[in-house]
């Protein structure tokens, strides 16, 4: 799952995006609203972080644009402003949840998957395949009774499948979800990680759940294409 | 009806001055027209009694004969009707009466009678004769300076007391009258007068710090009342405004104080989400101290503003050798500009300049200054710092009262100058000139507002609480000077001071 954090402050941006990643997000920053606004119209991100006290473009103007731009992606303020009108304001402006500053990282993180749920119409807070289960929460993974240990791009790399099962998945939508923007298209790291996830997650199991599909991409599937 | 109430009061002021008018005026007339009847009544009687005497001591006229009706008729053709007439002889015995006497007798006083005898008239009022009082005249007539006889003449003074009697009781029935419609008009007046204030107060009564942006509703006369709402209103506006500032001010205030918060408990809670390498740790705990310095550095600046605000810091002031701890301060600084390479100068064209100075407060004002100048000037650039003696006053030395009242609390020992003073003032001006990247023009005349920042990102960066310049306006404002700035975007930003003179300041301290 991939998350732009748009915050002026440097730190704040800092501890958010290194907890996002701790958490196997793929996580990209701006430190202010046009270059915000500008990622988000470039990249396709599963959600925005945003604060709404920013330069250039204030951080409403950005909500409101995002939205009369029919970007559906869900947007999480994260602001200093806690009066009531504000988050009326701001709620009314586009985003779909708001949290006052200092805030709980634990809230801050289960507001994240919340509203990365929401999006799917599958609300069950497990992600569930075959006999595959991954727990966005805890982030356990297991097949079957087996735990299955994966590194934190394997994590991420599977999470995003499972948010979208039985779907062919291309290798730039792989890379623009699980990578943040330092990602070189050029290589062939999602087949490579493709295939460590594939021994990880199918070997030894049936049936087979990730299937090639050749010269488009990928499909976590339970059935043969 | 409350009777401490304005609208009792008036009316009760109008009904009695109305009443004490409407009694005098009828008092007067009824006064007057009694008298003037009165003497009508006396006036009839003596021309009459003057006739019959002339009558009677004429020597063609036939009065010794027939009765006096008769002979007035004949001789004088007149008829006397409703007056008595009765002639006594100079002793006082009663000759001839006229007919309408019947058998009564006129009644005659002795003071009446011993006047006559003088040769003086008399008038009387007599009650004893029926239900109606006679006004008598006793008329002597003299011949030959002799008192021969009195003739008496006499009339009722039914009609002159039924006329006042109807008088009285007009004016008895109609005063009160009158004050009774008088006091409902007086009301009714009083109403309409009152009737703006009840809404002022009405208005004035709603409004609480919730909804100061109310007004109350102007009058299209420009009456003694409309000047009362516009006064209100103007209030309003005053406290609308205030409140607006403590407003901003506490909000402003808390999101500065949040953001290193949010950094501390956003910094520390991710790092304890896992175990990590120490120098992980000792990185946080390295930026958790910046942040902690930061907090420290706002609170500081906010007690010493909001200290400040109520007056409560008083200032040690001294002579100050402006040139020389000007100096002294700059050597200090430039081992701050060192890193970014930035050459600090002074200029200073006269030696001796002293002002009257809290050491502790000037060292702040002018670290302050140079300090921002090393901020906002780039690697290699220079911050020039000038010192001269100015004569003219500068340019709005014409004191509000508001700013005036925030001096009276700032100040020391030494009052504000007033502007008549002031024109002899000679002034230090001190010019701190940076290189740097400038203030743009919508933006100067607020960068010395509290928390005011024209680059938020930048500031934080620096370290700076958003408190710095509010400060120094406060000191050089305690001081009796002013602060301004001159800026042009890229080009450099000037800071220009200006305090009063030692030299000025002793000359007049004795006033003070």
């Amino acid at each position: 799952m991939r998350i732009l954090v748009i915050e002026d402050e440097i730190k704040v941006a800092n501890f958010i995006k290194k907890g996002l990643e701790e958490e196997h997000y793929a996580v990209d920053t701006a430190l202010d609203g046009e270059s915000g606004l500008y990622m988000s119209e470039v990249n396709d991100y599963d959600l925005i972080v945003l604060d709404l006290m920013i330069p250039k473009i204030a951080g409403l103007d950005v909500l409101r644009r995002t939205r009369s731009n029919k970007n559906k992606v869900p947007i999480l303020v994260v602001t200093a402003k806690d009066t009531a009108e504000d988050i009326v304001k701001g709620l009314d402006s586009g985003c779909d949840d708001y949290l006052t500053k200092p805030f709980e990282f634990k809230v801050f993180l289960a507001r994240v998957r919340a509203l990365l749920r929401r999006e799917k119409v599958d609300t069950e807070p497990i992600l569930r395949l075959a006999d595959l289960i991954l727990s966005p929460v805890t982030h356990r993974v297991t097949r079957g009774e087996k735990e299955i240990e994966l590194t934190s791009k394997e994590y991420g790399l599977l999470e995003y499948f499972m948010r979208n099962p039985n779907k062919v998945l291309t290798r730039t939508m792989i890379s623009e979800h699980v990578w943040d923007y330092h990602f070189d298209s050029m290589t062939n790291v999602v087949d490579v990680y493709v295939n460590y996830l594939r021994k990880k997650i199918d070997k030894g199991f049936e049936p087979k759940l990730i299937h090639t599909i050749r010269g488009v991409g990928y499909i976590l599937s339970p059935d043969r294409p | 009806m409350d009777f401490r109430s304005l609208r009792f009061k008036l009316t009760l002021w109008y009904v009695l001055i109305l009443g004490i008018l409407l009694i005098s005026f009828s008092s007067f007339l009824y006064l007057t027209l009694s008298r003037s009847l009165y003497r009508d009544v006396d006036h009839k009687l003596r021309s009459l009694a003057e006739l019959i005497a002339s009558e009677s001591t004429s020597p063609l006229s036939k009065f010794g004969f027939g009765n006096i009706d008769q002979t007035l008729e004949a001789s004088m053709n007149l008829k006397p009707i409703g007056k008595f007439i009765q002639v006594l002889d100079e002793s006082g015995r009663i000759g001839r009466t006229s007919e309408n006497l019947k058998s009564v007798q006129l009644p005659i006083s002795l003071n009446a009678l011993r006047n006559g005898s003088k040769g003086l008239i008399t008038y009387e009022t007599n009650h004893s004769l029926g239900n109606t009082p006679l006004r008598i005249i006793t008329y002597p007539v003299k011949e030959n300076n002799q008192v021969t006889k009195m003739i008496q003449v006499a009339s009722s003074l039914e009609d002159v007391e039924d006329a006042l009697n109807t008088l009285l009781i007009i004016l008895i029935v109609t005063v009160p009258s009158i004050l009774v419609i008088a006091s409902l008009g007086g009301q009714f007046l009083a109403n309409k007068a009152l009737k703006p204030v009840d809404r002022v107060t009405q208005t004035a009564r709603m409004i609480t710090s919730q909804n100061l942006n109310q007004r109350i509703q102007t009058l299209k006369v420009k009456d003694e009342i409309s000047r009362l709402i516009d006064t209100f209103n103007e209030m309003i506006s005053r406290l609308d405004q205030s409140f607006r500032q403590i407003k901003q001010f506490t909000t402003d205030a808390s999101h500065e104080l949040k953001t290193p918060l949010t950094i501390l408990k956003g910094e520390v809670e991710v790092a304890l989400r896992k175990k990590r390498p120490l120098h992980e740790y000792e990185q946080i705990l390295e930026s958790n101290l910046e942040e902690i310095d930061r907090m420290s550095k706002i609170v500081e600046d906010l007690l010493l503003l909001s200290k400040a605000d109520i007056g409560e810091i008083r200032l040690n002031r001294e002579d100050i050798h402006l040139t020389r701890f000007i100096s002294g301060l700059t050597e200090q600084m430039k081992i701050l500009a060192q890193p970014k390479n930035i050459r600090i100068e002074i200029s200073n064209h006269q030696n001796e300049i002293h002002v009257f100075g809290d050491t502790l407060r000037m060292r702040e004002l002018f670290i302050n200054l140079i300090e921002n100048g090393i901020k906002y000037t780039e690697a290699g650039g220079s911050i020039l710092i000038t010192l001269t003696k100015e004569t003219d006053p500068p340019p709005d030395l014409e004191h509000g009262p508001a700013k005036r009242e925030a001096l009276r609390r700032a100040g020391g020992s030494v009052n504000l100058l007033t502007s008549k003073e002031k024109k002899a003032v000679t002034f230090a001006k001190i010019i701190v000139a940076d290189t740097g990247i400038g203030i743009a023009k919508e933006d100067q005349e607020k960068i010395f507002n509290r928390f005011f920042r024209v680059d938020k990102a930048r500031s934080r960066e620096q370290g700076g609480s958003g408190l710095g310049l509010s400060i120094c306006k406060w000191i050089v404002e305690a001081h009796q000077g002013e602060i301004t700035v001159e800026s042009e975007p890229g080009k450099g930003s000037s800071f220009i001071v200006r305090l009063p003179l030692y030299s000025h300041l002793r000359e007049n301290l004795d006033n003070y």
